[in-house]
């Protein structure tokens, strides 16, 4: 709001963006849990991002609204994907998905920003609907922390950026819930990024995180690492590490991916290791229970998956439309001697899917989760 | 109205003896809840002489007078008489209070302790932690520290105890059972009273979920992975002389025995849900029936009243998550179905109390849309 009522006192030199996006896609996957075959047909990523600046540029305020909750309230399918009680479906993002300002200032030979509202923690890697996949990664929960309410401070000295960030443990439970205000700043992140070059990124996050799984506390505590580099380029690369420890467990996840862009035509892979929570599972075996009442596990699954596939962007005026074809395969072993087992549990450790899709952009409004310096020097990621 | 022992010869009084066939219950009346904190919530109710000792996890331990006359509680309006959390300050687990036992010594006449176990942060099947503890109770609103019991390796879950026998038999998960002398005044450090352990199943096929004392002395314990087993504990020392690996396509989860029959409940997945109770024939012991509860996944509690007239098992994770009764009257190995009771997000304990004719089903209420509580109904109008 304070920025908004900024950004009214310079009407004519505050420029504003605008991007919408929605996908409509179709997966049919070998495996799932209570047997398979599975298809499913969705909209997802439904999502509007506005963004306003000051004319000077020092003012910049930032939204964007989710509608998964109304498109897939029960979750994408996707191979191994978990988080907030989902289980081999992604869950929706919360209706505000980001809501916040920032700004920017020169402080001698540096600048200096200050960003706060909900949204991500300055850690990890961008978000994954900016990866060139359609489908999330496994380690969407270890290498990004969002729809938090943050405080970040930020200082970038030529090429070097150092963010840190306050913000609320508790992750959302439902798509209409907010953060719980009164866990603002029990956790914290921090995050070093150097761009020696254009288009190329190396950062190294770590967070601490208090009670994410259970918001009234009582849950156990995470440390997170995220190491990355990246290269934004007709030719995007980009590798990532992320570390997660948690109540005894530790959950590793080792990411490679690359998107030749050749005109409109789009092929990409993602290669990934992620280590996964096993959990008790309810009635509906794709959600596991919650809220906890306990601190077990029943098992660590690490998943190795590659995820291939096309994307033809057409373009008319502002409006992007790509089908887009994706398939993935996955392993899964357990790695602890848990309860847990795999094989019995999908009824095989190897599995398929495939997707088809049609994905619209219009418009442009910048990198979600980006905020003061880090918008303004880290390389703008395209739309995917 | 007075209750009529039923025999052969009582075909006039069928109706009177709760004839299944005829015989309706009443749904159950719910007389009071007790709200508890949403610090993950309430895992277990031990009822004695009028007091509850409500296991509150990080909350730690409530007692509530619910007829013992010490604050002028009834189970139709619990009166709490104490709360504390445990004294675990450096110790591997905080909190987590996840079960009790007040122990009546019928050697020295004393009420003095109560055993309160933790259950930490695991991973079922493989590993688990937690600790025993020992409080003098002898003040009720003074509760003090007396002393603990460490596994390292292996954390503590259900108990039992020989109280003639001035023993303690603790479920510990992955450590098996273990047997402690609780005779006399306890020290601090009770692993000086350890007298034997056991892992029914062996290293890697071990983690007991509960163990329970027969009448006849013998020693039954419900294994997770590895089913249901009988144990002796002769001159302190333990030894498996039955059962075991008879439960493959269920997780086990807790039991009862009474008479010559056992009852075990069933948990999770693996190849077939948990929604069975397992009846054993003791002599074995041999598994003589699978019964199985409609839409659940999880048998959390069993009970059998001690009369041995009724079954009561909490059920959670489905549609019909809350509680069922069955009648024993008739075959205590053919279970009849008596009533359901629904209750939202489900009981993960229950016992049955008898008070003053009555009898009550005291539910730990797990956390969902309404916060965890100890539930209490009065189903006295419910059995035949």
């Amino acid at each position: 709001m304070v920025g908004l009522a900024l950004l009214a006192a310079h009407p004519a030199s505050a420029q504003s963006s605008l991007h919408l996006t929605g996908t409509a896609s179709g997966t049919r996957a070998s495996t799932a849990p209570g047997g398979g075959p599975v298809t499913q047909v969705r909209l997802e990523q439904v999502m509007a991002r506005a963004t306003a600046t000051s004319g000077n540029g020092v003012w910049r305020v930032w939204a964007s609204g989710n509608l998964e909750g109304l498109t897939m309230p029960n979750g994408a399918l996707s191979l191994g994907a978990f988080g907030e009680g989902f289980v081999d479906r992604r869950h929706p993002h919360t209706y505000v998905h980001e809501l916040g300002g920032s700004v920017v200032v020169p402080v001698g030979g540096a600048r200096a920003s200050l960003s706060a509202g909900r949204g991500f923690v300055a850690f990890g890697t961008d978000d994954p609907m900016h990866q060139p996949p359609l489908a999330y990664p496994i380690n969407h929960h270890w290498s990004q922390i969002l729809e938090r309410l943050v405080v970040i401070g930020g200082v970038a000295v030529g090429p070097v950026l150092m963010e840190g960030t306050l913000f609320n443990g508790d992750e959302p439970e439902y798509p209409s819930q907010w953060p719980s205000i009164n866990r603002l700043g029990d956790s914290w992140a921090a995050r070093l990024s150097v761009v020696p070059a254009t288009a190329l990124e190396v950062q190294v996050s770590y967070a601490t995180v208090r009670s994410p799984e259970h918001r009234g506390g009582a849950g156990p505590d995470a440390t997170k690492w995220s190491v990355s580099l990246s290269r934004m380029a007709a030719v995007r690369t980009h590798a990532e590490w992320a570390l997660t420890d948690e109540a005894g467990r530790r959950f590793t996840s080792l990411l490679v991916m690359g998107e030749w862009a050749v005109g409109p035509h789009r092929p990409y892979v993602r290669l990934e290791r992620t280590d996964r929570p096993e959990e008790e599972r309810t009635f509906d075996q794709f959600r596991s229970v919650r809220p906890h009442l306990d601190d077990h596990v029943i098992g660590i699954t690490r998943w190795s998956i590659v995820t291939a596939g096309y994307g033809l962007r057409l373009r008319a005026g502002r409006m992007i439309v790509e089908p887009i074809t994706e398939g993935a395969v996955a392993r899964v072993t357990e790695t602890t001697g848990g309860l847990f087992d795999p094989a019995l549990f999908y009824g095989r450790t190897t599995m398929v899917s495939l997707t088809v899709a049609v994905r619209l952009h219009w418009g442009m409004a910048g990198t979600m989760g980006r905020y003061g310096i880090r918008d303004a020097t880290v390389p703008e990621v395209h739309h995917h | 109205m007075q209750r009529v022992t039923c025999n052969g010869l009582a075909v006039l009084l069928l109706a009177a003896c709760g004839d299944p066939a005829t015989f309706v219950p009443a749904d159950p009346t719910l007389v009071a809840t007790v709200a508890v904190p949403a610090n993950y919530g309430l895992h277990d109710t031990y009822v004695r002489d009028g007091l509850a000792f409500l296991s509150a996890w990080n909350t730690g331990v409530i007692i509530l007078d619910v007829g013992h006359g010490v604050a002028g509680g009834s189970p139709e309006a619990p009166v709490e008489v104490t709360r504390f959390v445990l004294d675990d300050a450096g110790r591997t687990v905080q909190g987590a209070v996840h079960n009790t036992w007040w122990f009546h010594n019928p050697t020295t006449g004393e009420q003095r302790y109560l055993f309160i176990g933790q259950e930490g942060p695991g991973t079922l099947g493989e590993s688990s932690s937690g600790d025993l503890y020992v409080y003098d109770v002898s003040t009720l609103t003074a509760p003090q520290f007396v002393g603990a019991y460490a596994l390292p390796g292996a954390g503590a879950h259900n108990v039992w105890m020989d109280e003639a026998a001035e023993t303690l038999f603790a479920a510990y998960y992955n450590g098996g059972v273990i047997a402690l002398d609780v005779s006399g005044t306890l020290p601090a450090d009770l692993s000086t009273r350890e007298l034997d352990r056991i892992q029914p199943g062996g290293d890697g096929n071990t983690h007991v979920w509960g163990v329970m004392q027969g009448p006849d002395g013998r020693v039954w314990a419900t294994d997770m992975v590895s089913g249901f087993w009988r144990l002796s504990f002769e001159g302190s020392a333990f030894a498996v002389t039955g059962g075991g690996n008879n439960a493959s396509e269920r997780f086990s989860s807790d039991l009862w025995v009474h008479g010559t029959t056992g009852y075990s409940g069933t948990w999770g997945f693996r190849s077939e849900p948990g929604d069975a109770v397992l009846i054993w024939d003791l002599a074995g012991p041999t598994r003589i029936r699978t019964m199985l509860v409609d839409s659940v996944t999880t048998i959390s509690d069993v009970e059998v009243s001690t009369d041995g007239r009724l079954l009561l098992l909490t059920t959670e994770n489905g549609p019909h998550e809350g509680f069922v009764l069955y009648d024993l009257a008739n075959d205590p190995r053919a279970p009849q179905f008596l009533l359901r009771q629904g209750v939202e997000s489900g009981l993960h304990t229950g016992t049955l109390v008898e008070r003053e004719g009555r009898t009550y089903v005291f539910g730990a209420k797990n956390p969902g849309f309404a916060p965890p509580a100890l539930m209490i109904w009065d189903v006295t109008a419910s059995r035949p």
